[in-house]
């Protein structure tokens, strides 16, 4: 069921849209309770879905412990779906109840391969999160 | 060669059959009937319709055809029915199949599946003013703990050529739950009563669960030794259950064992119930028997709710008390819909689980109390 | 014979009676073990925790050392923080995150997840900016202090 375009306005990676592009990743999005515990990503699946969060709490963590936490709306998690090396880095797991919006990769590449003036909006942003977080992936903190 | 036509045709089922044959054919034709075109236990009534037909083909004795013929095909079947070697083995697959949470969250609750068991000796005390003897009478009232395999087990021992009627009336009611306890289950409370909301029950946690099957065990069966067999296997399968190591143990008892078991019973069953036994006044008791054990388990189990919120800060819905009768799980789910008749968003089906599992176990202790008294 | 006499003469009202009381004692004394499972699992699972407050306890005597027991929080964080401190100076810092949920989880705290999750949020854990975390003494230290004012 799509999500309501007033929700993914208020995001961050998607605040540069236009009406008509926010209409057509709505219609690709769904929302999805999380409950706590419960582990969303796992480090080495393929990886096929992306995930913003909503509400709630989440930790993701690496190879030898290491780890971050998000806890803001429009966090995102999953972003292997849309570049390299397209399976999960690591495993993303809910530290409180709460909802994610979650969008097939495929779809989302899809979208953004189509349309040029978006994939350059959302890339960007892709790309700075990617860059703050590999740190922690690759462990060179 | 005339002679010998004339001999054969004087063995053929249509020169031996009688009117017993024919009537109990016929019930066969309806118990399957029943199972399958309207859904009644068909796991159990199609077998033991099928069994009846088995059972009730006219042969000549000492051909080694007979159900009570040592060495038939049938007779084998039955051995197991006989010797109670079936029922353990279906307790073992039912709690391969059971989750003891909602038990396990609200101990509590336990007491409605004791309170149902009244059922049991009420109809015991019926039994033996109708003028059955005593043994006879344990087997009609253990109909009231609605649990088939508790039934034959303890028929089988205390009264084997009731074990058909008793089988058969036992899977019959429990397929009539749905009809048989709403009406007394109104009748007993009142509306305020049937809205009230039972609260989340606790989370329970894994090791409570691996715990319990052997706390449970042995703290039966060393006050009630009679339910041994049919308590071992029921705890024994939730154990390879809650085990989660042996899984494939676990899956094979409540599939391919169960299933298994399933049909030779009822077949045997099936089988054992001859007209002599099945078309007399005999069996008309012991059906009126068992729907006023039914009636009188899920009145106890509601009374003994009220007078327990008596007591209760947290008040728990009366209406779960009929789930006490142990036919998991078409009691829980009848308190389910009729609590949902006057509340749409009253959800007590996981709360109804818990007498409805303790009705089982309930159940099997009567079982081997009346076995105590009466066996041997 | 039939009726009331039928069931005297077969002792039926004693065996229904006696049937049923068994049955009943047999589901209530269950009912009791139950009910205790539960409370018993939880004291094993915490005995090292309680292990650590009587050790600290007795090490009061020789010299003062503020305990997490009593940081401005509501309950239940309060209880995790203390329960938390402890996992975490067997740890030690910097320590994983995902090592410090797994160990409360075994140590019998519920909730693990939201748990720690209430401390990131209280600031009592904080990342290390290398992909691991700390406990976060000048806050507690803080907690401590405005709670001494409060009363």
């Amino acid at each position: 069921m799509p999500v309501d375009i007033n929700i993914i306005d208020s995001l961050n990676l998607f605040e540069d849209l236009s009406h008509a592009e926010l209409e057509e990743i709505a219609f690709l999005m769904s929302r999805i309770r999380v409950t706590e515990g419960e582990a969303i990503t796992r480090r080495g699946a393929p990886a096929h879905t992306i995930f913003i969060l909503l509400s709630g709490n989440f930790m993701v963590f690496f190879k030898e412990g290491r780890s971050y936490t998000l806890h803001n709306k429009g966090d995102i998690i999953g972003l292997s779906t849309v570049v390299i090396p397209f399976y999960y880095t690591g495993t993303a797991v809910a530290l409180s109840d709460g909802v994610v919006l979650s969008m097939p990769g495929q779809e989302l590449l899809r979208l953004i391969e189509s349309n040029p003036v978006m994939s350059d909006k959302i890339m960007k942003k892709i790309n700075q999160i990617v860059s703050a977080r590999l740190p922690f992936v690759t462990g060179r903190c | 060669m005339v002679n010998l036509l004339i001999e054969f045709l004087s063995n053929t089922g249509f020169a031996l059959a009688g009117y017993q044959n024919i009537v109990m054919i016929l019930v066969g034709i309806v118990l399957i009937y029943l199972g399958i075109a309207k859904g009644y236990e068909p796991l159990l009534l199609i077998p033991i319709g099928f069994g009846i037909l088995m059972g009730n083909i006219p042969v000549i004795r000492d051909f080694g055809l007979g159900i009570y013929e040592k060495g038939s095909f049938l007779n084998y079947m039955y051995y197991g029915v006989m010797h109670d070697i079936y029922p353990p083995l279906i307790f073992l697959g039912v709690g391969a199949l059971t989750d003891f949470s909602a038990l396990l969250a609200r101990p509590s609750l336990m007491l409605l599946g004791a309170a149902a068991q009244v059922g049991i000796f009420a109809t015991f005390l019926g039994a033996l003013a109708l003028g059955f003897a005593p043994n006879e009478a344990a087997s009609i009232g253990i109909i009231g703990g609605a649990d088939g395999p508790t039934a034959i087990f303890l028929t089988a021992v205390l009264a084997p050529r009731l074990i058909g009627p008793v089988a058969i009336a036992a899977y019959s009611y429990m397929a009539l739950v749905p009809v048989i306890q709403p009406p007394i289950m109104r009748l007993l409370t009142s509306r305020k009563e049937r809205l009230i909301k039972m609260e989340e029950p606790r989370e329970v946690s894994k090791k409570e669960k691996l715990i319990f099957p052997i706390v449970g065990f042995l703290l039966c069966c060393f006050i009630a030794p009679g339910a041994l067999p049919l308590l071992g296997m029921l705890f024994f399968g939730n154990l390879l259950k809650e085990s989660v190591v042996a899984e494939r143990l676990a899956r094979a008892a409540r599939s391919s064992i169960i299933d298994t078991v399933t049909i030779l019973l009822g077949v045997a069953v099936g089988a054992s119930t001859q007209g002599d036994i099945f078309l007399t006044s005999k069996s008309i008791g012991i059906f009126i028997l068992g729907a006023s054990a039914f009636a009188v388990a899920t009145a106890a189990g509601v009374i003994f709710a009220k007078f327990m919120n008596l007591f209760l800060r947290q008040k728990i819905n009366p209406l779960i008390g009929a789930a006490g009768v142990s036919a998991v799980p078409n009691s829980a789910r009848v308190v389910q819909i009729v609590g949902q008749a006057e509340d749409p968003t009253n959800f007590l089906l996981m709360h109804a689980m818990a007498p409805n599992i303790s009705g089982v176990i309930g159940s099997a202790i009567a079982a081997g109390i009346l076995w105590s008294f009466l066996g041997g | 014979m039939y009726g009331l006499d039928a069931i005297s003469a077969h002792n039926g009202w004693q065996l229904a009676a006696l049937g049923i009381s068994i049955v009943f004692t047999c589901l209530i004394l269950l009912s009791l073990a139950i009910s205790q499972i539960h409370k018993a699992l939880d004291f094993w699972d915490r005995r090292y925790i309680y292990y650590q407050r009587i050790k600290k306890l007795v090490q009061r005597k020789h010299r003062s050392e503020a305990t997490v027991s009593d940081p401005v929080l509501p309950k239940n964080v309060k209880e995790s923080a203390c329960q938390c401190k402890l996992l975490i100076e067997r740890i030690g810092e910097p320590f994983p995150l995902p090592r410090l949920i797994d160990f409360s989880k075994k140590c019998g705290l519920l909730n693990s997840h939201s748990s720690v999750n209430d401390l990131l949020q209280a600031k009592l854990i904080i990342p290390d900016g290398k992909g691991y975390f700390l406990w976060n003494h000048e806050v507690e230290k803080n907690i401590k202090v405005s709670m001494k004012m409060n009363s």
